[in-house]
């Protein structure tokens, strides 16, 4: 019992993006001026990009390092720097908001990098109690963040109700964690993958599981664990809607992913089930629920959980096929939204923003460039050819096939095309409805070059489409040992 | 060994006992006292399972701060309690529902409990035994090494909630006069005072 | 039988003999100290303190003793009857009980319990029970916000001397106090700590609510604070618990800094086994020396405003305590003086 301080070089990112978020907190604390906020969020974004660059350092293999405690791969590569990536787009995109809204604060970017620590430390998690850890401080950092516009009423309401049951979530992830230690004698995912058998799961491990899965269920926010998504969605400020659509349900997926897939991997005859009812139940409610929506935030909520739904199909088959499908999913999913969120944060009129999607009306010929954009990104969520959209699903639908889940890819096929029609309704409302009056003009530099870069992933994925896919398929086969 | 048994029983039941009465006390401060009582009799429970060090944190993090904190709030708060309670009545059933799925998924988790036989040896984090090192010494040892990560998290997890009560709540008020103290100590005379030679009959 | 007597009845004999044996002096300790307060304050402030009952008014404690125990014991009407009563058994009880872990000398201890320095904090850090309950118990505003006051003040500097702990624990090593103490047979630790030994002195008066820091009392505003409903022997046991836990508090201190039982210098007759005749000495010489900087505190430095209050806890208290617990830890773990 002579056990020594371990190596922290694999922990480098997460302690690099920690300590650059508290010296960040400290500057922003001591500095007076007016900008102050921007500063520190453009520092922030530096933070993230070189966390990014130490990310990939690592490459591809696989390593356990700490303990048990975490684990550097391709696949945990993949997904942190996706969400590395969505945070440093969601500080970019506050920036304006957050000075308009007069809540222009530094502690907004500082936040957004504590909750990415989670995240990653989420991502490379390799034992349940550092999935727990990362998970509450990525979470604690949300609710923070979801009630930042703290005048307005809406913006305490989703902290608050975020905060309830996040809790009530993470409770669930805890009894189930702790069922599972209790029949499996360990908590590190290596341990699990190594004694759990099939034939003799027990009953406490099988309840264990499933609360496990509830749990995470609850953070990805798949039906029917889904009810706090519109409501959090619609009252949190603008961007930090964005940023919660995009980096913490990647984390969330990534986690999901690699607790079944790899810890519980050899009960997936267990498991599978479950994931596949989520995964309907998902795509059916994101299709039908999103159609009578008029705030466009909640409709981004609804098909947020569609899409999460989609890429619960590659989770459920289980394969390395569907784990790169999710991979793919995932990327393109980010910067569909965004992109979405880029433009939905340009809606202001008379200095006021607006959130109906009637507001869009006529958009086209007073704001042709930024109808153009979310045309393009409402064609790819509905998975319209030739866009990254389609592509995204394709994979899915194709793993789903290969591992024999047919009736669940028609199915999605089938969602798929009742969900277009809420997309395909707000580019007609946008090009033939006569225009309400025009948006604020000047929507800053920063927020044209965040929907011209998402645009242009979107658009020539179909050219360039091996620097994601590829990346996918390396990072997926990390996943499978053996 | 009798006396250990009496001990246990005693504040095992006495923790059960307060308990009981946190929840079914009338008054809310009762309530908190209570509470008070059962985390102390907790903290007996640890000194006989041999874990002081614990015992002692939790008198000192729960009794000695939060559980202040927490009786300084409920003491000012203005609320009818009563008029709650009688709300809460409606939500038991489906309480009681809740808590009865929960205790037969325990029955028959802990009625059908089979462990694989490698379960025994992946136990997590073997102990360093109890005779050779303090139990302070052996949770350190622990801590700082096979959990220092997680530990170190759960630091960055206060840190943010630290951040998030100030962001949510801080106002700089501009109406209320504070005191600075380096601006008075640096006043100096000259800027502050000027002696004007008042000649009679001519003001100043 | 002799099973029963040698297993059980004997230690318990023994140890409640021993339990006597500390509490007896303590409470005469306590009484005196009453007397000695009133002596300093009145030479401080050019008086003769008491003088009338008994030689140089030496009966005046027990005097005093004698009225409050016959006085009758009002309850105000709208008190909530059982904390009322509860709240100064507690303060009493809570300062004897700490006394379980003092060591008077090497092995002269009634439970030397390897987390002594815990114990110790967390008993005292239990004191603002007693303050908070009288206070909202006696339903009246002016003992309502002594209380709050109290615990607010107790909170604040807890964490302070929490770290300044500790900064003693990491020099020796241990958090027996035995073992505390003699650890510092090379140095005192008031010496190489000076900063955290100022910093934990003043973070024991606002722990004892003593003055400068005797806001929860604050008779010029609050009347007498939390205790203002009090009356009679419950008046008395909350008077004995400030001074108990005031003893209690010096005995911490000069555990933790000025060597404890252990001689101020290593010369006969003050070596080797007359060094046990002597530490019974020492330890009280110490403790006094602490208790009279408390009265003299009290006589010579004006009452904090609260804002101040907060100010000197969590500004500069704080940060300057962790400022040393770093520089010591790191002091230490260069230089290689860390124990083992």
């Amino acid at each position: 019992m002579n056990d020594a301080l371990p190596s922290f070089v694999p922990a480098l990112p997460e302690m690099f993006l920690a300590a650059s978020a508290m010296v960040l907190l400290v500057l922003g604390a001591f500095q007076r001026g007016p900008h102050v906020a921007r500063e520190i969020g453009w520092l922030g974004v530096v933070a993230l990009a070189v966390t990014a660059a130490l990310v990939m350092s690592f490459g591809y293999e696989r390593k356990v390092s700490l303990y048990g405690m975490m684990v550097t791969d391709g696949f945990g590569m993949f997904m942190s720097v996706l969400t590395l990536i969505g945070a440093g787009f969601a500080i970019v995109m506050a920036m304006r908001f957050n000075e308009r809204e007069g809540v222009a604060r530094f502690e907004y970017p500082v936040l957004v990098l504590l909750s990415t620590t989670g995240m990653l430390m989420m991502i490379t998690a390799n034992d349940l109690i550092s999935l727990y850890v990362g998970l509450e401080l990525q979470n604690l950092a949300l609710y923070v963040i979801a009630s930042f516009q703290r005048d307005q009423t809406r913006s305490s309401e989703a902290g608050l109700k975020y905060f309830v049951l996040g809790a009530l979530s993470s409770g669930m992830l805890l009894y189930g964690a702790s069922m599972v230690y209790g029949f499996a004698g360990s908590t590190n995912f290596d341990t699990l993958a190594h004694t759990l058998e099939a034939s003799n799961a027990s009953i406490g491990l099988i309840i264990g599981i499933v609360f496990v899965a509830v749990g995470l269920a609850f953070k990805v926010s798949a039906v029917p664990f889904h009810m706090w998504t519109p409501d959090v969605y619609e009252g949190a400020p603008t961007p930090a809607t964005a940023f919660f659509s995009i980096a913490p349900k990647t984390a969330a997926l990534a986690l999901f992913v690699r607790v079944m897939i790899y810890a519980f991997g050899e009960l997936v005859d267990q498991w599978q089930q479950i994931i596949m009812a989520i995964s309907v139940a998902s795509m059916i409610l994101g299709a039908l629920a999103a159609i009578n929506q008029r705030n466009i935030k909640r409709l981004m909520a609804y098909s947020s959980i569609g899409h999460v739904g989609y890429a619960l199909i590659g989770l459920a088959a289980g394969t390395p096929a569907g784990v790169r499908g999710i991979l793919v999913y995932m990327a393109i999913y980010v910067f569909m939204n965004i992109g979405t969120f880029g433009v939905i944060l340009c809606m202001r009129r008379e200095g006021r923003l607006v959130e109906g999607i009637e507001d869009l009306a006529g958009l086209a010929r007073t704001q042709p460039m930024l109808a153009a954009a979310l045309a393009i990104f409402m064609f790819s969520m509905a998975g319209i050819p030739p866009l990254a959209g389609f592509f995204a699903k394709f994979y899915i639908f194709m793993a789903a096939i290969d591992a024999r889940l047919f009736w669940l890819a028609v199915l999605g096929v089938v969602t798929s095309v009742v969900g277009a029609y809420y997309y395909v309704r707000i580019v007609k409302i946008m090009y033939f409805d006569e225009p309400k009056g025009a948006f604020d003009p000047g929507i800053g530099r920063e927020m044209q070059a965040v929907v011209l870069i998402s645009a242009m992933v979107i658009l020539f994925f179909i050219v360039f489409p091996s620097p994601i896919v590829g990346a996918a398929e390396l990072a997926s086969a990390t996943l499978f040992p053996g | 060994m009798i006396v250990q048994a009496i001990c246990f029983y005693l504040f095992a039941a006495i923790t059960v006992a307060s308990g009981v009465m946190v929840i079914a006390a009338r008054n809310p401060v009762h309530s908190v006292l209570f509470l008070i009582l059962a985390f102390f009799n907790a903290a007996g429970l640890f000194v006989l399972a041999g874990a002081e060090f614990l015992a002692l944190i939790l008198v000192i993090v729960y009794v000695g701060a939060v559980a202040v904190l927490f009786l300084f709030v409920v003491m000012m708060l203005d609320i009818n309690f009563v008029e709650l309670r009688q709300g809460a009545l409606q939500y038991l059933p489906v309480g009681a529902l809740v808590g009865l799925v929960l205790l037969v998924e325990l029955i028959l988790v802990f009625g059908a409990w089979v462990a694989g036989p490698e379960v025994a040896q992946s136990i997590a984090a073997p102990l360093p035994l109890a005779t050779n090192v303090t139990n302070t010494a052996a949770l350190g040892q622990l801590l700082y090494t096979r959990y220092v990560y997680v530990f170190q998290a759960s630091g960055m997890i206060l840190l943010v909630a630290m951040v998030g009560a100030i962001v949510l709540t801080l106002r700089a008020r501009t109406d209320v006069r504070k005191q600075d103290i380096n601006v008075q100590v640096g006043r100096r005379r000259a800027d502050t005072l000027e002696i004007v030679k008042v000649r009679p009959r001519q003001g100043v | 039988m002799a099973d029963f007597w040698q297993g059980y009845a004997l230690p318990v004999v023994i140890t409640v003999a021993e339990i006597v044996a500390i509490i007896v002096p303590l409470l005469v300790a306590i009484a005196y100290l009453t007397y000695a307060e009133r002596k300093v304050l009145a030479w401080a402030q050019l008086r003769k303190g008491p003088n009338v009952v008994g030689p140089f008014g030496l009966l005046q404690p027990i005097a005093d003793g004698a009225k409050l125990l016959f006085k009758e014991t009002v309850i105000p009407s709208g008190a909530n009857r059982v904390v009322f009563l509860a709240a100064p058994i507690l303060t009493f009880s809570l300062s004897l009980m700490a006394w379980a872990v003092i060591p008077f000398d090497k092995g002269v201890v009634l439970a030397n319990i390897n987390v002594g320095i815990l114990y110790l904090f967390a008993i005292s850090s239990l004191g603002v029970y007693g303050i908070v309950m009288a206070g909202w118990s006696s339903n009246s505003k002016y003992a309502f916000l002594g209380a709050l006051r109290s615990a607010a003040q107790m909170v604040s500097y807890e964490v302070s001397m929490g770290f300044v702990i500790v900064t003693v624990l990491l020099c020796a090593g241990s958090l027996n106090l035995t073992a505390i103490v003699e650890a510092q047979r090379t140095i005192w630790y008031a010496i190489p700590l000076l900063p955290m030994f100022v910093v934990f002195f003043i973070s024991v008066l606002a722990e004892t609510n003593r003055s400068p820091f005797d806001l929860p009392e604050g008779e010029s505003e609050l009347v007498a604070g939390f205790f203002v409903e009090y009356s009679a022997m419950s008046f008395a046991l909350f008077y004995l618990g400030e001074y108990g836990s005031m003893i209690l508090m010096s005995a911490m201190t000069s555990i933790l800094f000025l060597g404890g039982w252990l001689a101020p210098f290593n010369l006969e007759p003050f070596t080797g086994l007359a060094a046990h005749l002597w530490a019974g000495f020492w330890f009280a010489l110490k403790v006094a020396l602490v208790l009279f900087c408390f009265l003299w505190v009290r006589a010579t430095v004006p009452r904090f405003r609260y804002d101040q209050l907060m100010r000197l806890g969590w500004k500069v208290f704080l940060p300057f305590s962790l400022f040393w617990l770093v520089l010591t830890a790191g002091v230490l773990v260069t230089t290689g003086w860390l124990p083992k």
